[in-house]
């Protein structure tokens, strides 16, 4: 099947910045594809050339078949598109924000109030259609965020870190449409720091790096290849007697950076269990899943510049 | 030519429809403080100091300053709100953002701005008009035909207010524009005095002014005095919104391309 977006060495430089450096991909339709990578590594700047907000320097770039420099205003149409930073017009209510957004796509007033008032429903804020924007929890906007995205009933829905500054209990609620959303047929793009997110949402990802795509694959594959499931960071006295443990298999890779040792391994509540066992459990500790982070320290061999 | 066209374009009238959405909420405080502020102005000079004078060939002053407040009030309303809220709107709170991230084209939030900014001078320039007209101020039925110099003067004066709210790095830099633009102008605009025994040069600056035409018109439709040199003014009027409404649209332009 035709795929939804492709990308063949594209690129965007911005004077001397080259915040996109050459890369290539393709959407396959009805997935989610993830973009992955830290703050300034080309991910906002791929999507926003995808939105046909900002034209590319080089390269090609297909959207749902038409070329991105030349139909902009035909696959803003067809499009869904839920920018990082909220966006709601502060000045007007929940509902008044998704029918105007719906009217500048040529839907007409009856239509629009009906999808406005489906949609409000869908990310369950029905009751909310007269609030002011600045009496919306942060999880609200972002969800109503997505309901404007959705008032053209588009193809492709683009979303740029969709969770990012959400609390857990709201990022799930964000997951769960995404998940309604895909199993109703819709290609969705998205970005994201966090592996887990990825992990849960995407069937694909690419991981980008420096304005290049560093690897690309399904979540499981590249977290078995590039990182171990959980990390345990101990730190202080314990992180000098636990470094040259060894605990044959449980411990993927090991490293240090000034006070803090880091394992990386498949369980750490298992990991811990052993120590207790061994009774040299560390008294300064924090076990995590692995990140992002972690993969990208695999696949860079160094520490992340911010 | 495409950006004459923006103004037939549904999204021009749904740019409008935001700006009159978002109005609502604070309609009545909107209309009240941008009435009595001028209403206030107008009844201390007209008529506490009107008492003392009256000005040859114009009669008194509380009637020669009735119109000019009613452009006076018209361009304040419009110059404020195209400036100050079309920078935030372009800049704090991705209002613009949102329209060009659906269909919504750059020229079609210009003129959608430009038909609300002259929506807004009518209003707020026909309620001064009901005030004055209760003071036995407004002498012709040629007063009907205020809606459509006001809806000119809100174009005119939302011309260079946008533009300089898409130029600035700061929304405090506004205050430039105030103060050293839109303050000393209106001075001599006719609004508060006549200009026939000012110096030449006053009176050249003055015809460079837009409120000048804009009172001009304003003064001939309240007293019924309409006459040829009016016409001058509409043209005047018209020719400046043909020739520099494009300018604040290219810089939206570049501010919205990066």
């Amino acid at each position: 099947m035709e795929s939804v977006v492709v990308a063949r060495g594209l690129t965007k430089r911005y004077g001397a910045l080259e915040a996109v450096r050459g890369v290539d991909f393709a959407v396959p339709p009805r997935t989610c594809f993830g973009f992955l990578g830290v703050n300034g590594a080309g991910k906002t700047t791929t999507m926003k050339m995808i939105y046909c907000r900002i034209a590319r320097t080089s390269g090609d770039l297909f959207v749902l078949g038409m070329d991105a420099a030349r139909q902009p205003k035909e696959i803003k149409r067809r499009i869904g598109v839920v920018v990082q930073e909220t966006a709601l017009d502060p000045e007007l209510t929940s509902l008044e924000n998704l029918v105007l957004y719906a009217r500048f796509f040529g839907i007409g007033r009856t239509d629009a109030e009906r999808r406005a008032r489906e949609l409000l429903g869908f990310i369950a804020l029905e009751g909310k259609e007269r609030s002011l924007i600045r009496d919306l929890s942060g999880g609200m906007k972002r969800r109503l965020m997505i309901a404007r995205a959705l008032v053209n009933d588009p193809e492709l829905l683009i979303l740029d870190e969709p969770t990012t500054g959400l609390d857990p209990q709201a990022r799930l609620l964000v997951w769960e449409k995404l998940d309604r959303l895909r199993s109703e047929g819709k290609t969705l793009v998205l970005t994201s720091h966090y592996m887990e997110e990825a992990a849960r949402l995407c069937e694909r990802l690419v991981i980008m790096n420096e304005g290049l795509i560093v690897t690309e694959g399904a979540p499981n594959e590249l977290i078995a290849q590039h990182a171990a499931h959980d990390v345990l960071e101990i730190s202080g006295r314990d992180a000098a007697a636990l470094e040259s443990v060894t605990l044959d298999g449980v411990i993927h890779r090991r490293e240090r950076h000034g006070d803090t040792l880091y394992l990386y391994n498949a369980d750490n509540r298992a990991l811990l269990r052993r120590f207790s066992e061994l009774g040299m459990e560390p008294e300064r500790h924090v076990a995590r899943q692995a990140t992002l982070e972690d993969v990208f320290l695999n696949l860079t061999g160094r520490e992340l510049a911010e | 030519m495409r950006a004459l066209l923006a103004f037939f374009q549904p999204n021009a009238w749904n740019v409008f429809r935001r700006n009159l959405l978002a109005w609502q909420k604070y309609a009545f405080s909107s209309l009240a403080i941008n009435i009595v502020e001028p209403f206030a102005y107008f009844l201390a000079l007209g008529f506490g100091l009107g008492a003392y004078l009256t000005l040859k060939g114009y009669g008194s002053l509380v009637q020669f300053m009735a119109p000019g407040f009613m452009g006076f009030t018209a361009m304040n309303t419009v110059t404020f709100d195209a400036s100050w809220g079309s920078y935030e709107r372009l800049n704090f709170n991705g209002v613009y953002e949102s329209m060009v991230t659906a269909p919504v084209q750059p020229e079609e939030i210009a003129a959608g701005e430009y038909l609300w900014e002259a929506f807004r001078a009518v209003m707020y320039g026909l309620l001064f008009l009901g005030v004055i007209a209760l003071f036995g101020l407004v002498h012709s039925w040629l007063a009907l035909l205020c809606p459509i110099a006001l809806a000119l003067t809100g174009i005119m004066y939302a011309i260079p207010a946008l533009w300089v709210a898409m130029l600035v790095k700061t929304q405090e830099h506004l205050f430039y524009y105030f103060s050293f633009v839109v303050t000393p102008t209106t001075m001599i605009a006719g609004v508060f005095f006549p200009l026939d025994r000012m110096p030449h040069w006053l009176q050249t600056i003055a015809w460079f002014t837009p409120l000048y035409h804009a009172v001009n018109v304003f003064r001939a439709l309240v007293l019924g005095t309409l006459g040829w040199n009016n016409a001058i003014d509409v043209a005047w009027m018209l020719v400046s919104i043909v020739v520099l409404a494009v300018l604040p649209l290219r810089t939206l332009r570049g501010r919205l391309a990066n």
